[in-house]
Parts: structure tokens; sequence; C-alpha cells
């Protein structure tokens, strides 16, 4: 599947934000802002519009609610939902059970409609984790479609006829129709006390979803739409994040679904098809996927556009159809997209000197391996000193068909070395490096990494012992800006929890900006800060290279395994790979190098292990490997000349 | 026993219109990824076309051989054609951009297809006309009309039509061929363009042939009646193990046969959530459908 193409940098009403009011402004935080332009637009409309287009207004809103949670689901964690309905209908029939059958407030069943939702959230979400996105589609459209049958035929629930006489919200001691007739009718009506609190709830799920897109979550839901396999190889537990997006989509839709129930006065089944589904999917991608002012202005155009084609009633739909295909046709992308690009993005942290960055990293670095260290000893597993073995590799086998793509591999690699894999192509060195971080499965072999055995670990919990890698097709997260790739490669480090993501606390934001500080080190390591902003696909093969290795090692792992580093790569880039391999290894990590080059790997290893259709054929010292027969007759004989060129050229 | 064998006869009948429709998924999915959610209402297209054959102009009066021949063979080339349009305006200039996007244009595009049936044949319930005679003969104490057991059979023989092309011809080959690698077919110089489109013109000729059997053998039919069809078609292209031949024609016939017991067993009420629940069952336990074969990710 192809990405669309980068999008241009836009800054939407530049001037307006370089007035003094604009500064004031923009230096608000989010929240206050969402809450300041709510009021103005609650104040607004019930002044003006008339009861019509009020009831339109409140409509939109709702489904901007429905919007930002589907948006969340899809847009953020790529997750198709055809389904999304059902956590409608969950959280109005809740809503509305609760009013009608126990009396209960509307305002306090709101937090149970979305408790319910989430749950219900997580029970789709279970066994769909491990689909592909295609299976995803039509489990979630099953799930959307079981749940409007069960209403349908669950006669607590009304069946087909669905539960009427939902109450109006109340507030203690307040109700509209207390208003004086004359003040009700003629200026704040019924639907006017609807928009306001439609402005309120929409508000709220709009700063919460900011919230989580801008917080290491939002971060690892790209990453996960991007590329499932990377984001997990370098410490992003996906399924835990996909089950997380689906409760929190279910959640929004709860409260939209909530609000609708005591809006429309009566709800029954038909309101919660497969068709609404889609408008809310249509809405979002109407609007840009995983944008939320692309919500926003999608909620508007598909609930007023049908209002205005209300006059050809009859052809409504197949006008909407095509209008719909058009706008794919012509802006795929959307009305407003997201962007992922930002032109500064450290603006406002504090410099690093160039001359002192090598040396704070490494404190840092030592610090941490310390930190761990200790409490890797106390819990009683053995700690590989330097020269002695940090990775033990026994008997490893891996088979695919019929092909023995790994056959029975043993080795070691010393902590501190860099130990290089060669061999022919489809000798198996990538093999072994998806057995290694548990991206595959081994068929049998042990596989010890300080002292502990990491067979059979979900890659992410491979990456958090300290396991960092790179990819021999370069896996970076396309659509993402340079510097969240990196960040992405923190995840595992993060200690804030859910909650403080939603509420952006003080300590989440501190975190985000030491996680942001970091990433900006190792950009700095690798000679890419410059190019910090751009998106990945906007750099040469071996910027994205570089960008990589920041990225494997933004979590200060103890060992990284570099799957050719070199490929694609001119002499002098090559030179400076050489400098940064030396580089990483003086910090203390211990490196694992795949590459072809030959005139490399033998100027940077100490050790090399040469391999040949899955078997080890050789493993010594750079000089003995040079010497040995086998591998001059297997391997380095075949390809003298492209070799001898390079070394030439490189040296 | 006997409502059991009953149930069956009836639930193979259904699950070979339900496989055939399925296939239209399953061969455009397998070479484009898409989930032509037109595929459906394409069924649709198809089936009122020979209904409007079939009462409006008059070619009842030929031989019924005849007759029945026409009512498959010009709807079958109307949904073929509208199936390539659809590809060449809708999807064609998507292709190399957002997956999403053209899902959604599916949608639009099923959406276009339903409304303009409803407003060329009308929104109301029409009825096709009993033009195959309804007697037939008895198993033990189920009854088969030989409707069923010709129906049945020429959808069993166009799926087997079907498989051989895929198997056995070059534009079959290169059709596999594009499902595992579209880059490395192209390098091979397979025409790829043309190869979609030959995935759209079965996939079109699939419909009409399925929704005029299910014209003659429901005899009501309207305008929406594609959504439940995709759906359930779907569904059986999924079960089977999405872009695998054999096994949207397993999927159909599963689908078909759950459907059958459950209205007689339970109530046609529960149909779907006994269908969807046996589908994400199955999903659970073999994300890749009954026939799909995991493909391990490459790295
Ligand atoms: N996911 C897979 N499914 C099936 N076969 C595979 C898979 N991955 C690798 N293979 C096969 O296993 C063998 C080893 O492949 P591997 O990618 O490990 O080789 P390599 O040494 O990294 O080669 P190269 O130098 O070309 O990168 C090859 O025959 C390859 O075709
Ligand atoms: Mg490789």
């Amino acid at each position: 599947m192809q990405a669309a193409p980068p999008v241009r940098e836009r800054v939407a009403f530049g001037w307006l934000r370089d007035t003094r009011l604009g500064q004031v402004w923009t230096r608000l935080p989010f929240w206050l802002r969402t809450m300041l332009l709510g009021l103005v637009a609650a104040l607004v409309l019930p002044a003006y519009g008339d009861d019509y287009w009020t009831r339109v207004a409140v409509g939109a809103a709702g489904f901007a609610i429905l919007g930002l949670g589907l948006n969340i689901v899809a847009g953020y964690a790529g997750l198709l939902d055809l389904g999304y309905a059902a956590f409608f209908a969950i959280g109005a029939y809740t809503a509305a059970i609760l009013m009608v059958n126990f009396h209960w407030n509307f305002f306090l069943t709101l937090p149970v409609a979305v408790t319910v939702t989430g749950l219900a959230g997580a029970i789709l979400g279970y066994p769909t984790l491990r689909l592909r996105s295609d299976y995803l589609a039509i489990v979630t459209l099953g799930f959307g479609e079981m749940t409007r049958v069960a209403i349908t035929n669950c006669d607590y629930c009304g069946g087909p006829n669905g539960i009427i006489n939902i109450p109006f919200p109340s507030v203690p001691g307040f109700t509209v129709d207390d208003l004086p007739a004359t003040v009700a009718q003629g200026f704040f009506t019924q639907q006017d006390a609807f928009w306001v609190i439609s402005i309120f709830l929409l508000a709220i799920a709009l700063i919460f979803a900011y919230h989580l897109a801008h917080s290491r979550i939002g971060r690892g839901w790209v990453a996960l739409r991007e590329d499932e396999f990377a984001a997990e190889a370098v410490g992003v537990p996906t399924l835990r994040l996909k089950l997380l997006a689906y409760v929190m989509g279910g959640m929004w839709g709860g409260l939209a679904g909530a609000f609708f129930a005591t809006r429309i006065y009566a709800i029954d089944p038909t309101s919660f098809t497969f068709a609404t589904s889609v408008q809310v999917l249509i809405l979002i991608v109407l609007g840009g996927l995983g944008s939320l002012p692309g919500v926003l202005i999608g909620a508007v155009v598909t609930v007023v556009g049908p209002e205005l084609l209300r006059p050809v009633a009859d052809q409504r739909i197949l006008i909407y159809a095509i209008a719909l295909i058009l706008m794919m046709l012509f802006r795929p992308q959307g009305i407003w997209p997201a962007v992922r690009r930002k032109p500064k993005p450290f603006y406002g942290l504090e410099e690093d000197e160039p001359d002192k960055l090598a040396a704070r990293i490494l404190r840092e670095h030592q610090e941490q391996e310390a930190r761990e260290d200790k409490k890797h000893e106390g819990a009683g597993h053995k700690v590989a000193a330097v020269g002695e073995p940090i990775l033990v590799v026994e008997g490893l086998s891996q088979q695919f068909g019929g092909v023995k793509a790994v056959d029975n591999v043993s080795f070691e690699v010393l902590r501190g070395e860099i130990f290089s894999i060669i061999g022919p192509n489809g000798a198996g060195k990538t093999t072994v490096f998806n057995c290694l971080t548990g991206v595959q499965r081994p068929r049998s072999g042990k596989v010890v990494f300080n002292g502990r055995s990491i067979r059979g670990l979900p890659a992410h919990q491979v990456a958090a012992r300290g396991l960092g890698r790179t990819f021999q097709g370069i896996r970076l997260f396309r659509q993402m800006a340079v510097f969240e790739n990196v960040m992405v490669g923190i995840y595992g480090k993060h200690r804030t929890m859910t909650w403080q993501a939603l509420l952006h606390t003080p300590g989440e934001r501190a975190e985000e900006q030491r996680t942001l500080q970091e990433a900006r080190r190792w950009l700095q390591f690798v000679g890419m800060e410059s190019a910090s902003g751009k998106l990945a696909t906007e750099l040469s093969y071996a910027d994205q290279r570089r960008v990589e290795i920041a990225r494997a090692l933004a979590s200060h792992p103890r060992l990284v395994l570099l799957d050719e580093p070199a490929a694609g790569m001119n002499p002098t880039e090559k030179q400076e790979l050489v400098t940064v391999i030396t580089r990483i290894r003086d910090l203390g990590v211990t490196v694992v190098l795949i590459d072809h080059d030959m005139s490399l790997v033998m100027r940077v290893s100490d050790r090399i292990m040469v391999l040949d259709l899955g078997r080890v054929i050789a493993l010594g010292k750079p000089a003995q490997i040079r010497e040995n027969p086998r591998v001059i007759e297997g391997y380095l004989g075949r390809d003298d000349d492209e070799e001898d060129a390079i070394g030439a050229a490189g040296a | 026993m006997g409502p059991f064998l009953q149930y069956t006869i009836n639930g193979l009948t259904v699950g070979s219109f339900y496989a055939l429709v399925a296939l239209g998924y399953t061969i455009v999915y397998g070479i484009i990824r898409l989930i032509n959610f037109a595929q459906g209402d394409l069924t649709v297209v198809g089936m009122f076309l020979g209904w409007s054959l079939l009462t409006q102009f008059g070619i009842r009066l030929l031989p019924l051989p005849v007759a029945l021949f026409l009512a498959f063979l010009i709807p079958m080339l109307g949904t073929a054609v509208t199936n390539v349009v659809i590809l060449q305006l809708a999807y064609k200039p998507l292709l190399k951009r957002s997956l999403l996007a053209i899902l959604i244009t599916a949608l639009g595009a099923s959406l276009v297809l339903q409304n303009v049936v409803r407003l060329i044949f009308g929104p109301q319930i029409q009825a096709y006309p009993d033009i195959v005679p309804l007697n037939g003969f008895g198993i033990g104490p189920a009854h088969v009309s030989y409707l069923q057991v010709v129906l049945f059979a020429a959808s069993i023989l166009l799926m087997l039509a079907l498989y051989l092309f895929t198997q056995g011809t070059p534009v079959g080959t290169a059709m596999r061929a594009l499902a595992v690698d579209h880059d490395a077919a192209r390098l091979m110089g397979i025409n790829v363009d043309r190869v979609i489109q030959i995935a759209f013109v079965v996939g079109g000729l699939l419909a009409a042939a399925s929704g005029v059997m299910l014209g003659i053998y429901y005899i009501q039919i309207q305008f929406n009646n594609g959504f439940l069809l995709g759906l359930r078609a779907f569904t059986a292209a999924v079960l089977g193990g999405i872009g695998n031949i054999p096994g949207a024609m397993a999927g159909g016939m599963i689908i078909g046969l759950l459907e059958s017991y459950t209205a007689g067993y339970i109530s046609s009420k529960w149909q779907d959530v006994v269908v969807f629940g046996v589908l994400i069952l199955v999903l659970v336990i073999r994300p890749m459908g009954l026939f799909g074969e995991r493909v391990a990710e490459r790295m």
C-alpha cells in the first residue's frame, strides 16, 4: 500500500496569529481556548439562529463527538471500524434506560454510559487484536449488526419500537420549562438548551481527544497505523494500544449516544444501522483522517449538506453519493488534512552545545545503565560485564515451508564489541535478527540476553530489555516527522499513565519535554538535527537509515542490531556511518551488524560470523575470516570485483 | 431428521448464491485489496435487468431455454460493463493512493447504484414471473424442487469454470501473480491494468448471474436488497479466507447453512447474530479465515 503524498505545511490564519491578541491567544492552553470558543458559540447561536437551524447544529455537534471517537480508532490507530454505530447505540440505550426506568438525571447517566461503552470497546477489541485490517472491517461490521439485532430483539429495550419519553436534561432546581413562557418561546428555547449542552460536551470530547493525540499514546497510535511491525519492534506495545484505541473510541461513542437519547426524546434501532456507521466514517475521511479540525468540518458538511439538499428530497442520497465520490477523487486527503511536519520542533527547548553533547549522552547513558544493572542484579539475574557474553544464542533454527532459513546457529556476542554477520543473499542473516527480536518465533533454540531468556517474548518486550534494531528495508513511520519517529523509540521508557495523558498533567508535560529533548540529542548524535521537522519520506535513503539508527538508540539499548545500514550509501556517507558505529560502541552499546560491504565490515568489526544457507561456516577475527578458505570459496571469492571497487573508493 | 434434511437443502441453495457473490468480492479483493462494497448492489442491478427483460420485453414468448439464456446473458454483460465503468471512473485514479479513500468511494458507488435502481425501477417490491415450474421430487421427507437442483448445479458449474480459469489460463495465472506482488508482476511483463479490468469483468458477470438466480428463486425483489446480500456474501468471503476462491465457495455454503438452520431451529430474527458470532469465533481461532494462508511478514 502506498501512502498519500506528503501534505504541504499549512499555517491557517497566519496573519491573525501575529497580532498582539493572536499572540496572547496562542499562549493559552488548548482547553481554555476551546472552552472560550465554545462559550462564544453557545451564546451566539441562540441569539441569532432560528429553531430549525439550531436543531441542525445540535445534530452536527452530536455527530462531531461521534467523529472524534471514530477518529481515534480509524484516524490515529488506523483500525478500520465499520460498526461504530454500535457504541452510539449502547450509549444511547444505557442512558435512556437509566433515565426512563430508573429516573436518573441525564448528567449522572453520562459517566455510566461512557463506562459501559468503554467496556463494549474492550469486548469488541479483544478478539480482533490480531486480525489484519481488512478482516477487522467485517468483524466490526458484524459487531455493529449484532448489536442492532440484539437491541431489536430485546424486550427490555423496547424491541423494534425502542424507548420513548426520554426526559429532557435537568439541573436540580431548574428546567427550561420553568422559564417564563415569554422568554422560553421567544429567546431561549429547548433547542437552545440542547445547543449549549452539546457544545459543552463537544468541547470536553475535543479537549480529551486533543490531549490524547499530543501524548505518547497518540504518537504510539500513529506509529501503529503507519507500520505495526516496526512499531512493535521499537518498543510500542501494539496490542495494548489497539485495545486502548477501541476503549477510547467506544467512550466517545457512548457520550454521543447518551446525548442523542435525551435530545431525540425517543430512540429505536433504526437510528443505529450500518448507514450511521458509514456516515461517521465518511465524516472523518471527508474532513481529513486524523485531523481534529477536519472532524469538526466534516461533521458540519455531512450534517448540513443533506439539509441543504432537502428541496430535492428524492434524489438526495444519489447527489450526496456522487458528491462523495468526486470529493474522494479530487481531494482524497480530506478538506483539512492532518499535518505532522513541524517547522521548528524544538522551539523553546534549551540548546545543547555540540561539543558537550557527546559527553552528556555518554553520562546519561552510563547513569541509566548503572541503574538498570543494579535493578537487574537485585532481581537475581546475572549482569554481563564488558568482555563477557551479553547475548548467547544456542541451536537457533527457523524454517519457512521447506526452506531452512536458519539451521542450528550458535554464537555469543560479547558486551562492548562490534560483531558482524555476513553471508550471501538469502543466507538467513535477517531471519536471525527477526528471531532474536521476537518479530518471529524461532522453531527451536535458546536466546539469552543479559542473563535472561528472551525467546518467545513479544517484540516490544524484547526492545524494553535493551535490544534495539534497524530494518533492512527502511521502516520509518512514513507520515510522521523525523523527530516523532525518534520519540516513538522512547515509548517503552515512558512512565506516565493514560489518565495523565488525558488530562495533560504537568508531570506528563514534563515527560514529553524530556522525550523531545532526548530525541533531539539522538538526532544530533547521528547528524540529523537539521531535518527533524521533515516527514520521514522526504529524506534521502542514507538519511533515513541514520534516523532509523537514532530511533533504535533512543531508548538507550544495551545492544543494537543494524541490518545493512550501509546499503544504498555512497562512499562519503559510508565513512560517516563508520564514525557513527564506532561512536555507538564508545557509548558502551554492543553492536551487531549485518552488511554486504566487506571493506566496511572488515574495518569496524571485532569479530565476524559467516552464514551460508542458514549455517555458520566461520566465526572469528576479521583477519581469520579473510584467510578462511571456506569463506573465500563460498562467499568472498564470488563478488571480488564489487568488493575491490568499494574498498578502493572507501579508502 | 426430516426438517434437518430440508434445511440443509434450502441452505445449500441459498449458500450457492452467496458463494457466487462472494467470489466477486474475493476476486477483486485478491487483486487490489479493495472491499468492493458495490458488489451487492451490482447483483441487484443484474437482478432488475433480468426482471425487466422477462416482464417488459417479452422474451418470455421465446422458447424457455432461449428466454432463460438471454435473461442471464444480457444482465451479465450489463453488470460487467457497469463494473468496469465504476473501476475506470471511480477506483482507478485512487489505486495508487489511500486505500481508505477507495473504500469510501466504493461505499459511494454502492449508494449510487442503489439509488439509480430505485430511480429507474421504483422503490416498490417487484415480482419475477414464475417461469420455471416449481414441482420437484422428494428425498425421504424433504422436498427438492427442480429449480433448486438447476440453480445449484448452475452455480457449481460457474464456480468450477472460474476455478479452472484462475488455475489454468495465462490470465488466471497473472491474476494470482498480482495477488502476491503488483510490482513484481509488472516487472514480469504482466499488463496490470488489463488484469484488474478482467477481474472486474468477472466480478460483474458473477453479480448478474447470481442476481437473476436469486430473483427466480425468491420471486420478490427490491432496490435495497443489495446491502444484506453483500453483507452475507462478504462475510462468506472472509470466513473462507478472502482472496481464496475455494474459500469463498465454502464460506458461501457455510453461511447459507447457518442461516437456514438458525431460521429453522431458533428464529430468523437471530440469523445475523449467529452468522457473525460464528465468523468472529472462526477468526479468533484462525485469523486468516478457514482456507486463507498465513503469510509471514518479511522484514
Ligand atoms: N517470511 C518469510 N517467509 C518465507 N520465506 C522467508 C521469509 N523470510 C525469509 N525467508 C527465506 O529465508 C531465507 C533467508 O532469508 P533472509 O532474509 O534471512 O536472508 P538474508 O541473509 O538476510 O539475505 P539478504 O542478504 O538478501 O538480506 C531466504 O531463502 C528467504 O527467501
Ligand atoms: Mg537480509
